[in-house]
């Protein structure tokens, strides 16, 4: 247990706390459909870590940008554990007026709506470039 | 002078700037950097095409061996359009080993009976049975002769006969799969943002050429302190289609993949949202240890702590010692 985080009088109460925390702890465990995402040990409302299996920096990194995005997002960041396994944890803390899974959530619903508009603003684009081409031809 | 950065536009901006038959350059604006990062990645590697992945040789008496003739009938690019609607993955698919909705069976077969050496080209293959749509499998032709890429010689008397068999893939797998030659992605032309440390003897602005995307950008004036707030905001891609897909459907292609991967994940977390699953150690899948990783003994260490429950920690500033939210189910403050 790290002393930075505890002081040093650990009183009795603070081990009562903490033998609750513990139950909490496992209870968090859930696997989420067949191991593609997974809660990782240790993991409260507020702070989570989850591993993705099958992903990389393509989604991590992106996903990681949306989520900080979220004000009410504390801290998210992610990593590739060991460069030979396809997993990728991603770490989010939130403040008290959300959950880490709502936040996690968030973020996809956000990197999908962007996903849309750069769809829909390319197509746009071009668009009006044959347009302005055909135009130029003709002329 | 105004920068565009100093504006802010109303979401993500795309400029197309060249476009031909094989190639799209356009610039994207006001999207972050990992985003643009993330569909450079999708296109480059995670597009599905079609590619010839399993070669019958039943006949090869040809200078090359089998497995070269193979891998570079594996390189030949075929025709892709509308493959990732139209062909199953074989892995996916309900047949026993492949079928028409999974696969595109091209046969080639050679045999050279004159003095000269005869060439053997894509454009002597021959799709072979039904296949998912009409284009699918077609070997890409793009030469004036119309030959498509040189597959082998073969000298008097020699012969080649093979069917081969082709599927659908990604290029993360083998890159015989990918719709492109390469992505040009560049931002800040100017290194105003400093991420590149350029090498140099005497002056890097003298000594190294700025890029043709500078004209569409200002330097930061010399006299003008850092601006370490600064964000790239400015990409330009550069995509170049192999000819299997056109290319403004590869761009396309890739936020539709972009969009899989996070529907999967949506759909992963929202499948299970109101489950409490039961804690289950073996579920965990086996994973190499980490500096990350919390203490196998469930203690409560630095990293596993709630974010809010730290010192540090936000905008409560209870402390573990102060009112505890622990017990009576009390995690929801």
């Amino acid at each position: 247990m790290p002393s930075s985080v505890h002081s040093q009088d650990n009183d009795q109460s603070m081990l009562d706390a903490q033998a609750q925390n513990q139950e909490h702890i496992e209870q968090d465990e859930s696997v989420l459909e067949q191991k593609r995402i997974v809660v990782l040990p240790g993991a409260t409302d507020t702070a989570a870590s989850f591993q993705f299996e099958g992903e990389g920096h393509t989604l991590g990194n992106a996903l990681r940008y949306a989520i900080m995005k979220n004000p009410e997002v504390e801290f998210c960041g992610y990593t590739i554990p060991h460069p030979s396994e396809s997993k990728m944890n991603i770490r989010i803390q939130t403040y008290d007026s959300t959950t880490a899974v709502e936040a996690l959530e968030k973020g996809l619903d956000t990197l999908m709506e962007l996903c849309d508009v750069v769809t829909d603003k390319f197509t746009t684009a071009r668009d009006t470039f044959n347009a302005e081409q055909a135009d130029r031809m003709e002329s | 002078m105004d920068y565009e950065m100093d504006i802010e536009p109303t979401g993500p901006q795309v400029t197309v700037r060249e476009a031909e038959p094989y190639r799209v350059d356009f610039k994207l604006s006001s999207v972050d950097l990992a985003f643009a990062n993330s569909l450079r990645r999708v296109m480059l590697a995670e597009i599905p095409t079609m590619a010839i992945d399993i070669v019958e040789v039943e006949k090869n008496s040809s200078v090359l061996p089998d497995e070269m003739l193979a891998h570079r009938l594996g390189l030949i690019p075929l025709d892709s359009k509308n493959c990732d609607q139209d062909v199953e993955y074989t892995r996916d698919c309900e047949c026993e080993d492949h079928c028409a909705r999974c696969s595109v069976t091209l046969s080639l077969h050679a045999r050279c009976t004159s003095d000269e050496i005869m060439r053997v080209y894509a454009r002597d293959l021959v799709i072979a049975g039904e296949r998912a749509n009409e284009w699918v499998g077609n070997p890409v032709i793009t030469d004036p002769e119309g030959n498509g890429p040189l597959i082998c010689k073969l000298r008097r008397g020699q012969e080649l006969k093979m069917t081969c068999i082709a599927k659908k893939g990604i290029a993360k797998e083998h890159s015989k799969w990918a719709p492109t030659a390469a992505i040009g992605f560049e931002y800040d032309p100017h290194n105003n943002l400093r991420h590149v440390d350029y090498w140099y003897e005497e002056d890097p602005i003298k000594e190294w050429p700025v890029s043709q995307n500078a004209a569409w950008e200002h330097a930061a004036p010399a006299d003008q302190p850092f601006d370490y707030d600064a964000q790239p905001n400015n990409f330009y891609i550069d995509v170049e289609s192999i000819g299997n897909l056109d290319p403004d459907m590869i761009i396309q292609q890739g936020i539709i993949v972009l969009q899989r991967k996070l529907a999967s994940a949506i759909s992963a977390l929202s499948g299970n949202a109101d489950q409490n699953g039961i804690a289950d150690e073996d579920m965990m899948g086996v994973q190499s240890p980490d500096a990350y990783e919390p203490r196998e003994d469930g203690s409560y260490t630095a990293y596993a702590n709630g974010g809010n429950a730290s010192a540090w920690g936000g905008a409560n500033a209870t402390t573990p010692y102060g009112a505890t939210p622990y017990g009576g189910g009390g995690y929801g403050f």
